[in-house]
């Protein structure tokens, strides 16, 4: 199993008959931040609390970093999760709180104090050690949660809507932090925020009704060699002398986003190509704004899932 | 070794949360308070009644309450009633030479310990659960070690108000009886808060048992009510049953319940008192156990 931080087959998770789970599999490769899409009841929170031991599965297999399922007394320490919907303790303090945790993990004391130290300098809230936890706002409370996953440096971390509730710069500030763990960490993350999942993750797996519909690298998935996307000052007025520079190429216009997409074969030669073809009969008609290659995150999902057609701009 | 360890860790971790939980800290102090109004209430009593009985004698009151109390908890008369009430002569014969104000506190504290530990663990468990604050714990130790963790810090706490409400009570008693500046019967009231936090092992693992079946804390906490009222009568409605079906061996249920060793804990030598309380650890983890089966079994 060298190479495979979690890897789960065919999991299935019953409520009465609802399946929340049905036949979910999905290897996470060590080193990867796996990014899980999907609708909400998808099953992306309940892969992750039954990964973490949380829930008890119907039938299917876990295994993490080749030790087997969870089990605390051989991952504590190597594994760690942000469940969603799970309150801190209100009484405690953070500085106390996440003491408390590394000590559990097995840290000694001064490790301890000084991871517990660093992980709330982290997520800036050194000056809020010694409150309660009830005198601490949401964002900061989310900011806590996130601090215990990342105490003694775990190998597998799971985190379920990370950057909710945070205000603008706390995001991007946990952006940055997650994103520096990259290849360091194996890090699953579930978010409904798309742009999140594109900013952050190595890899990117689409969950529909229970089960994986797809997986694969976040950039094999967005950047496309067949379509490139034009966002320009007005919609082209002769669209027959942009079909004739790339002969076979379909155009969808999205007026909303003021974007005109191009979507051709392989025989057209490549984005490149396409670009020293297109650019001038584009100018010599509008003004453009900026240009993009392949399809963002959003685009490749909701294609996937089928909610709008292939044009999607 | 390291399960152990972790054990510990959720134990500190259960006093301090529970120290600063309100709800503990506030019942804590009633206890102590309880303690304190307990032995103060009935000294007074006491003292009334002493005067009145020497009003009625037509004797000089005694200038010190208890004076009257102890010539008459030690005559052979009021002796006599004592042991025939206790129908037991081995803890008549235990108790006959202690003092009447540390029975006064023995009793409170074997009746309201009960109440004291359904009261502080009822919900400790089960709001956790509600919370889903026990999922951080859960990717650090086992289940088992959780559960045991949390019952360790309860038995914490509780030795922390027994040994306060018995301090509280020797100052009452000292303030009330002899004056400030002796140590007498500190010791003893100790003691006696000892056996009383032996007693609630067994109350702390019904508690704790039951908070593991249910994430509604009221609802754990009414269910230990419940469960003490039930406990309370199980020895008579045993003794019942024994006589009205003819089943004299259904006498032997009665060790199933704490107050079946009660007894064992008004004794003052080691071997019964000993007896006592392993039969009430094992009472407690047993209902422990129960619950965290259950618990085991389920999401979290």
């Amino acid at each position: 199993m060298i190479g495979v931080a979690i890897a789960t087959r065919d999991l299935v998770k019953r409520y009465g008959r609802r399946r929340a789970l049905d036949g979910f599999s999905l290897t996470v490769p060590r080193g990867a931040v796996m990014g899980l899409v999907g609708a909400n009841g998808a099953g992306k929170t309940t892969w992750m609390m039954a990964v973490a031991g949380f829930l008890r599965l119907s039938s299917g297999s876990v295994d993490i970093l080749g030790r087997g399922p969870f089990d605390a007394a051989v991952h504590s320490g190597s594994f760690a999760i942000l469940p969603q919907d799970s309150a801190l303790p209100l009484e405690a303090r953070p500085g106390d709180l996440l003491y408390r945790y590394a000590r559990m993990q097995g840290l000694p004391v001064e490790a301890a104090r000084k991871s517990a130290r660093d992980m709330l300098h982290a997520v800036n809230l050194l000056d809020r050690a010694d409150n309660s936890i009830r005198s601490l706002s949401h964002g900061m409370r989310m900011r806590v949660r996130l601090a215990q996953c990342f105490i003694g440096s775990p190998e597998v971390v799971l985190l379920d809507e990370p950057l909710n509730g945070l205000d603008p710069a706390e995001a991007d500030r946990m952006r940055q932090f997650i994103r520096a763990r990259r290849g360091r960490q194996t890090i699953a993350i579930s978010s409904h925020n798309l742009h999140d999942i594109e900013a952050l993750c190595t890899h990117v797996a689409f969950v529909e009704k229970g089960r994986v519909a797809k997986t694969a690298m976040l950039e094999s998935i967005t950047r496309s060699v067949t379509r490139v996307a034009f966002t320009l000052a007005a919609r082209p007025a002769d669209m027959e002398a942009l079909s004739a520079v790339v002969p076979g190429a379909t155009f969808a216009w999205n007026a909303d986003a003021g974007t005109l997409a191009c979507t051709f074969d392989e025989s057209a030669g490549g984005v490149a190509a396409v670009n020293r073809k297109l650019l001038p009969a584009l100018l010599a008609q509008t003004d453009v704004i900026a240009v993009r290659s392949g399809l963002s995150l959003e685009q490749a999902y909701l294609g996937n899932a089928g909610q709008r057609g292939p044009d999607v701009v | 070794m390291r399960s152990l360890f972790r054990i510990g860790q959720v134990m500190l971790a259960e006093c301090a949360g529970a120290v600063r939980s309100r709800r503990a800290l506030v019942i804590l102090v009633l206890y102590l308070l309880s303690a304190v109004f307990c032995m103060t209430g009935t000294i007074n009593i006491l003292g009334k009644m002493e005067n009145e009985l020497s009003k009625m004698l037509m004797l000089p009151e005694s200038e010190k309450t208890g004076v009257v109390s102890v010539t008459l908890w030690k005559s052979p008369a009021f002796q006599g009633m004592v042991r025939s009430g206790l129908r037991n002569d081995l803890v008549y014969n235990d108790i006959e030479g202690r003092h009447p104000a540390e029975l006064i506190y023995a009793w409170f504290a074997f009746l309201c310990a009960p109440l004291l530990a359904v009261l502080v663990a009822g919900n400790r468990v089960s709001d956790d659960l509600k919370s889903g604050a026990v999922r951080y714990a859960l990717v650090r130790v086992t289940r088992m070690e959780w559960t045991l963790g949390k019952y360790l810090g309860q038995v914490a706490m509780v030795a922390l108000a027994l040994a306060s409400s018995a301090l509280g009570a020797w100052l009452v008693v000292v303030c009330k009886l002899y004056g400030v500046g002796t140590f007498e019967l500190l010791p003893a009231m100790f003691g006696w808060g000892l056996r009383a936090w032996l007693y609630a092992l067994a109350w702390l693992g019904l508690a704790l048992g039951v908070s593991h079946l249910t994430r509604s804390g009221s609802r754990a906490t009414a269910i230990g009510l419940v469960a003490l009222a039930i406990f309370t009568v199980w020895p008579g409605l045993l003794k019942l049953w024994a006589r009205s079906f003819g089943c004299p061996w259904l006498d032997h249920f009665d060790a199933l319940v704490p107050s079946s060793a009660l007894l064992s804990l008004w004794r003052q030598s080691v071997a019964p008192l000993f007896a006592g309380g392993v039969h009430l650890l094992v009472l407690g983890l047993t209902y422990l156990m129960f619950g965290h089966l259950v618990f085991a079994r389920r999401d979290a």
